[in-house]
């Protein structure tokens, strides 16, 4: 028997048997699951959790004990750990850091290839999307009613259009991300406006594509992959030093790339671009300069994927920004860190759960009789925003690069 | 009158295969064990239903065990699964010295399509590391073939389930004591551990399958048994930490192993001449450090993995001496002792696991010609409890808001009586909550064992249900099994007590030789709940220390 055919009737076994190899970057990430000594502490913190109880989710624990220990029968596990919001709090608290956001994709990445038929339905129709336009959200059939639709965000929030370019060694990328892409255009061009004004040298890609996260979360490792290696070849080729993104989720998830592939280029959320690079300095006399619109109290959701996917520093930095612009005052809430239920592609196949989770932040962000709530992330403001009104309130809620834009002197 | 045609003393597997195929035959039957059933060697095993592969220079061992396979996967298909095997060599030469690999692959090839899995063949390194990227890459190439693995425990109670439903009487915790050859019948006399009573059965014929304390057995009886008892170690991993199996060469050139079993991987097995008691003996550091140091070499990342425990066990191997334990035969005797004057007592040595069934056959057949009866064997062509058609996981776990993964390991144990087990829940849902959570068990699990499978201890209910076997060995099951168990058997709050320092002394057993790493932590944590919450340490039980717990 020659090798090929030799390979082949393995294959046909290991897929017979249900196993799907480790490949060797998920080797650490199994070595992360065999710490958890069942203690149960991650349960008292868990979001989900907390908002639907064990009997529905059952939580990290039982992701890393009982869940993730025999691949061949991860299949079975689809009911409860596309639940998870891989929100990351179970890692923070855990006494040996189970890296538990990464399991769950491990896990999932072999319910997808098992059993096609139990990855929820939500997400088989986001899959489809991004498999024909490589792009988490349909994009717009008529580039028309893209443009007028942008320039009607652009309108709503009172800010200029900065042209789009396409710079080949420019310093930065800036990378919106699919929902800043297509849905909350605002957030694009607020970037867009804040790297212009600070002369920053940035370029946007010719063409938008996905980073991956989707993918990832959805348990499509192999389209996650190529995503991934697709955007770094556009990277490669503007020849870029830096990337600097306005989603969280993009955020993390370009980093975690950029050092699983050995991209060699650092990733930046917008905010962090600001205070480390940008510099405080810069920004607090651009802030003075800048428009006074009314007094603004303001209170703040900081994102998982910054906060405990990249650095928990990232919600220093947007406090810091914040009390920079005069008039604006920020209040705690006591909630900004917990998570609103939008990650880990929940929403999509279970909203309930989603909106569970985010309800526990609702009551103590009304109680801060703040008129206003920021958050660095499009998903995040999008996932409060219609939660909060939902209860009726009327908190308005911003993406913070919209927030910071608005806050800039509009002509230089 | 006697009351027993046949006396079975022994329940691993080879005494329940035996009682069941003597029940099935319409033997009137018993069997006596001393402790539980699979309570030694076999608990101790991989649960390989070996294909024979290491034994090709004695092929009809090899055309026996492929046969067995084959009947296996007929009668207990339900608690069978398949593991590839890779086996890297580091030097091609090493394959091709001396015509071994021409022989063993010949063999195994001659045999393959009955099993159901493809001739051995020989992989590329870039192959090998696709499928198993722990491999070392400093390979030549992987041979590759494919073996079926059994849950042992499952087996053997399954065996003894069946020999009670067609009649045998099965008796667990009663260790014999003495052996009369009174005419016509034996007298056997037993000392039953749970009444505390000597209690006595006259049988026409013996069966001893003591394993490694058959030669006790057969000395009750004044009969000479020579056994070459040799013990081996596992090392058992907290999950699957590898895709496939793993083969290779030891330190001393033995073949060990590394096999992903159920939810865990085992790392076996050494082999030593032993002397000591079977019933005290613990895995040495040399042991495990003979394993971790062979594997090394070929996963080298194996000292990272997470070990929970080693399991120690004696096999009775078939008294060959000055030779290497590997070059004694794995084939089994049947010592019939009417020529050592000593009538109506048959002994086993050697065997292995794969054979329990051929060996029974084989036993029962000279039971039968010596009883003067006419009997056909039927114990490969009966189904063994809970094997049949496919369970639609997915159904039941939505039937009865269960977790599916709950549910799809309930029927990796118990394949069609997985809805006998669910239909618990209809009068009481509170049973569906999670006792063992890692891997997992829930509560009706433990009813149903308790209330069909004759288990007495809370280690009794781990060899049914695979309670506390996993990472957190015990801890947070240990206390929610006792009080199960109280309540379905009635026990005091003393005994309550007893059963949890019970279990966990049995657990420390295997925990203590290999602690280290992370498994220090979780040790920390069991001692706290169970010492410092539970004040356990601190109770005026009747309870003696287990010989390999070391004295406060």
């Amino acid at each position: 028997m020659s090798e090929e055919e030799a390979y082949r009737t393995v294959s046909a076994t290991l897929e017979q048997e249900r196993i799907i190899p480790f490949k060797t970057d998920e080797l650490e990430v199994v070595r992360s699951a065999e710490k958890c000594v069942n203690c149960g502490l991650c349960l008292n913190h868990c979001p989900v959790v907390r908002a639907v109880g064990v009997d529905r989710f059952s939580g990290p624990r039982s992701i890393a004990v009982e869940l993730s220990r025999s691949p061949p029968d991860f299949w079975s596990t689809a009911d409860k750990v596309y639940l998870c919001t891989s929100c990351g709090t179970c890692r923070e608290v855990c006494p040996f850091n189970v890296n538990m956001p990464d399991i769950v994709n491990m896990v999932r990445a072999r319910i997808f290839k098992q059993r096609p038929d139990l990855v929820p339905r939500g997400l088989r129709a986001v899959r489809e999307t991004i498999a024909k336009y490589s792009l988490a959200f349909e994009p717009w059939e008529d580039p028309n009613e893209k443009t007028e639709s942008r320039d009607a965000r652009l309108q709503a929030a009172g800010l200029p259009f900065i042209k789009d370019r396409t710079v080949k060694g420019a310093e930065v990328l800036f990378y919106p991300g699919c929902q800043a892409e297509e849905r909350a255009q605002e957030v694009k061009e607020a970037a867009k406006f804040i790297l212009n004004y600070f002369g920053v040298d940035f370029t946007l890609l010719e063409e938008m594509s996905c980073c991956g996260l989707p993918s990832r979360l959805i348990g499509d490792d192999e389209t996650s992959r190529s995503l991934a290696a697709r955007l770094r070849e556009k990277v490669n080729l503007l020849g870029v030093k830096k990337i600097v993104t306005t989603c969280a989720g993009c955020t993390s998830n370009l980093s975690d790339m950029s050092v699983r592939d050995n991209w060699g280029v650092p990733v930046y959320h917008l905010i962090e671009f600001l205070a480390e690079e940008i510099g405080l300095e810069r920004l607090s006399e651009a802030f003075t300069e800048g428009s006074r619109a009314g007094e603004v109290l303001t209170t703040i959701h900081d994102p998982c994927h910054l906060i405990r996917h990249t650095s928990r520093q990232i919600s220093d930095h947007v406090i810091a920004v914040l009390n920079l612009i005069p008039n604006v005052t920020v209040v705690p809430s006591g909630v900004a860190d917990s998570c609103c239920g939008g990650g880990g592609m929940v929403g999509y196949h279970s909203r309930d759960v989603a909106d569970a989770v985010v309800a526990y932040n609702l009551g103590p962000i009304s109680a801060t009789k703040a008129n206003r709530l920021v958050a660095p992330c499009p998903l995040c403001t999008a996932q409060i925003e219609r939660n909060l009104f939902n209860t009726g309130s009327d908190i308005q809620v911003d993406d913070l690069a919209v927030f910071i834009a608005q806050r800039l002197p509009q002509e230089r | 009158m006697t009351d027993y045609d046949v006396i079975v003393i022994g329940g691993g597997s080879t005494g329940t295969a035996v009682a069941r195929d003597c029940a099935l035959r319409g033997l009137k039957t018993l069997l006596l064990e001393r402790d539980d059933i699979a309570s030694a060697t076999v608990g101790t095993c991989a649960g390989m239903i070996s294909s024979g592969f290491k034994y090709y220079d004695e092929p009809d061992i090899m055309d026996m065990c492929s046969q067995e396979v084959v009947y296996f996967r007929r009668i207990a298909r339900h608690i069978i699964m398949k593991d590839p095997i890779l086996m890297p060599f580091s030097e091609l030469e090493e394959l091709t010295r001396g015509g071994e690999a021409s022989s063993f692959t010949d063999e195994y090839a001659k045999r393959a399509k009955e099993r159901g899995v493809p001739p051995v063949m020989f992989l590329s390194p870039e192959q090998s590391l696709s499928i198993e990227p722990s491999l070392n890459p400093d390979m030549a190439a992987c041979l590759y073939y494919e073996e079926y693995f059994i849950d042992p425990f499952r087996l053997c109670l399954l065996q003894a389930i069946d020999a009670k439903q067609h009649g045998a009487t099965i008796k667990t915790y009663c260790e014999v004591t003495g052996i009369e050859a009174t005419k016509p019948a034996k007298r056997v006399t037993f000392y039953n551990r749970a009444t505390r009573q000597v209690e006595c059965a006259d049988g026409k014929l013996i069966v001893n399958a003591g394993g490694p304390w058959a030669g006790k057995v057969a000395a009750m009886a004044g009969a000479p048994l020579d056994l070459r008892l040799n013990k081996g170690a596992h090392v058992i991993l907290d999950r699957r930490i590898v895709n496939v199996g793993i083969s290779s060469k030891a330190a001393d050139g033995r073949w060990i192993y590394l096999y992903p079993h159920e939810n865990t991987t085992l790392l076996g097995t050494t082999a030593l001449d032993t002397w000591e008691d079977p019933d005290v003996i613990v895995a040495s550091h040399d042991e495990i450090e003979y394993l971790l140091k062979s594997m090394e070499w070929v996963v080298p990342s194996i000292r990272q993995a997470r070990i929970i425990r080693t399991m120690e066990g004696v096999r009775p191997l078939v008294p060959e001496w000055k030779r290497s334990e590997d070059k004694v035969t794995r084939g089994y005797r049947i010592i019939d002792h009417e020529k050592d004057g000593v009538d109506g007592l048959i002994s086993f040595t050697g065997g292995k696991l794969v054979m329990c069934r051929h060996m029974a056959e084989a036993v029962t057949n000279l039971v039968s010609k010596k009883l003067g009866r006419e009997t056909v064997c039927r114990t490969h062509l009966d189904s063994l409890p809970g094997n049949g058609a496919d369970v639609d996981v997915l159904a039941l776990a939505a039937e009865y808001g269960l977790s599916q993964h709950a549910v799809e390991r309930l029927r990796a144990r118990r394949g069609t009586e997985t809805s006998a087990v669910l239909a618990l829940t209809k009068e009481h849902p509170e049973w569906k909550s999670t006792i063992c959570t890692c891997e997992p068990v829930i509560e009706a699990e433990l009813r149903y064992a308790i209330r069909n499978e004759f288990p007495q201890t809370i280690g009794d209910l781990r060899r049914r249900v695979r309670l506390g076997t996993g990472p957190c060995q015990g801890t947070f099951c240990t206390f929610k099994a006792a009080a199960v168990l109280a309540e379905e058997l009635d026990l005091s709050g003393e005994q309550y007590q007893l059963e949890m320092i019970d279990f966990l002394a049995e657990r420390w057993k295997g925990k203590r030789p290999p602690m280290r790493g992370g498994q220090l932590g979780q040790e920390e944590l069991t001692q706290g709940l169970y010492a410092c919450v539970a004040n356990l340490d601190h109770t005026d039980l009747p309870y003696e220390l287990k010989p390999w717990e070391e004295a406060a």
